[in-house]
């Protein structure tokens, strides 16, 4: 297996409609790697124009397809293309710390998988705070294995472990597929701290979201 | 002849007149419009002449024929819907393996 090291690592950051953030997303992760890849994800707004500014790499999907499929998309590329032996997701509502980039290099030393955890702390709504619970418990419910912070989108992977766990879903649910996956194969994992940022215009998963996931998730239980 | 004897025909009558519809604009094959007259045909044939189910009805101890009919269309109703979801969902994924293949090709021509 080939060494992961930060020049073959890379950073894949996916996004649909986020050119308010993009900019500055961009701007602190080329200070911490060059190998940086931008998923476009059927975007009506300037933000495939605006990741062309920091990166040659973009990708753009034609439509929204969703969050699951763009880091597919992502993996494909970084993995065939660029002969990358990990990755790296980071969302690209500036709601991640390029900075903790560094703790997945570290961390891929000793594992294939990585989670960011954040603090579940004030900082974060107490909604998502007990909805973040309650994926975990579910998790260690129904596959045995308790991972903390699964909606967090910092993760970090091999091109094995990709191989081993490639998602189907589409959307949101990616996050939660691949900590079900991961559980149920005894996939061994590092936990690394990250920062936990909210914006006060959070708009990423929504109550019906939630819902839909629950349901998937008993669905995965029987067919993972 | 009842009210819902009129209903049932008239319904009939306004799908044979969407059947034609499709049929004109070259939607439908010989088979699957001969299929769709007969279906409606019969169903005309069964709302004016109830009794000539009567038969099947007594033998599968439903009470009435409107009985038999009801549970007749609610599991070709759900043969549709369980057909649709099955089809929605390749489509689905169809979609996204070309979309995702089209922003792969791309990236590479771009280089």
């Amino acid at each position: 297996m080939t060494k992961i090291t930060k020049a073959n690592t890379w950073v894949i950051i996916p996004g649909y409609n986020e050119a308010k953030y993009l900019a500055n997303v961009l701007k602190k992760t080329i200070k911490i790697t060059n190998n940086l890849i931008y998923v476009d994800d059927g975007s009506s707004d300037k933000s495939a124009q605006i990741a062309k500014h920091y990166t040659a790499d973009v990708l753009r999907h034609e439509i929204n397809l969703g969050k699951g499929a763009a880091l597919k998309t992502g993996c494909d590329y970084a993995f065939s293309k660029k002969n990358a032996a990990a990755v790296i997701f980071m969302d690209s509502d500036d709601q991640h710390e390029p900075a903790d980039i560094h703790k997945f290099y570290h961390a891929f030393k000793t594992h294939q998988m990585i989670f960011g955890e954040r603090s579940l702390n004030h900082k974060m709504p107490l909604i998502r705070i007990i909805g973040n619970r309650l994926a975990s418990v579910l998790i260690l419910t129904l596959f045995g294995e308790y991972i903390p912070d699964i909606p967090s989108g910092y993760k970090g992977l091999s091109k094995k472990i990709y191989q081993q766990i490639k998602w189907s879903s589409a959307d949101y649910a990616v996050e939660l597929e691949i900590a079900a996956i991961v559980a149920k194969n005894k996939i061994p994992y590092l936990t690394v701290p990250i920062e936990t940022i909210y914006h006060d215009l959070d708009r990423g998963m929504t109550f019906l979201d939630t819902i839909k996931m629950l349901s998937k998730i008993m669905s995965w239980r029987l067919t993972l | 002849m009842s009210i819902f004897q009129l209903g049932a025909i008239l319904f009939a009558l306004l799908m044979f007149y969407v059947v034609n519809i499709h049929r004109r604009k070259l939607r439908l094959s010989k088979i699957e419009l001969g299929s769709w007259y007969s279906v409606w045909g019969l169903f005309i044939v069964v709302a004016i002449f109830p009794d000539s189910v009567k038969g099947i009805a007594q033998n599968l101890n439903f009470a009435r024929t409107f009985d038999l009919l009801v549970v007749v269309a609610l599991m070709i109703l759900t043969t549709i819907t369980i057909t649709s979801f099955f089809i929605q969902r390749e489509t689905n994924n169809k979609i996204e393996d070309l979309v995702r293949k089209i922003a792969l090709d791309k990236s590479k021509n771009s280089k």
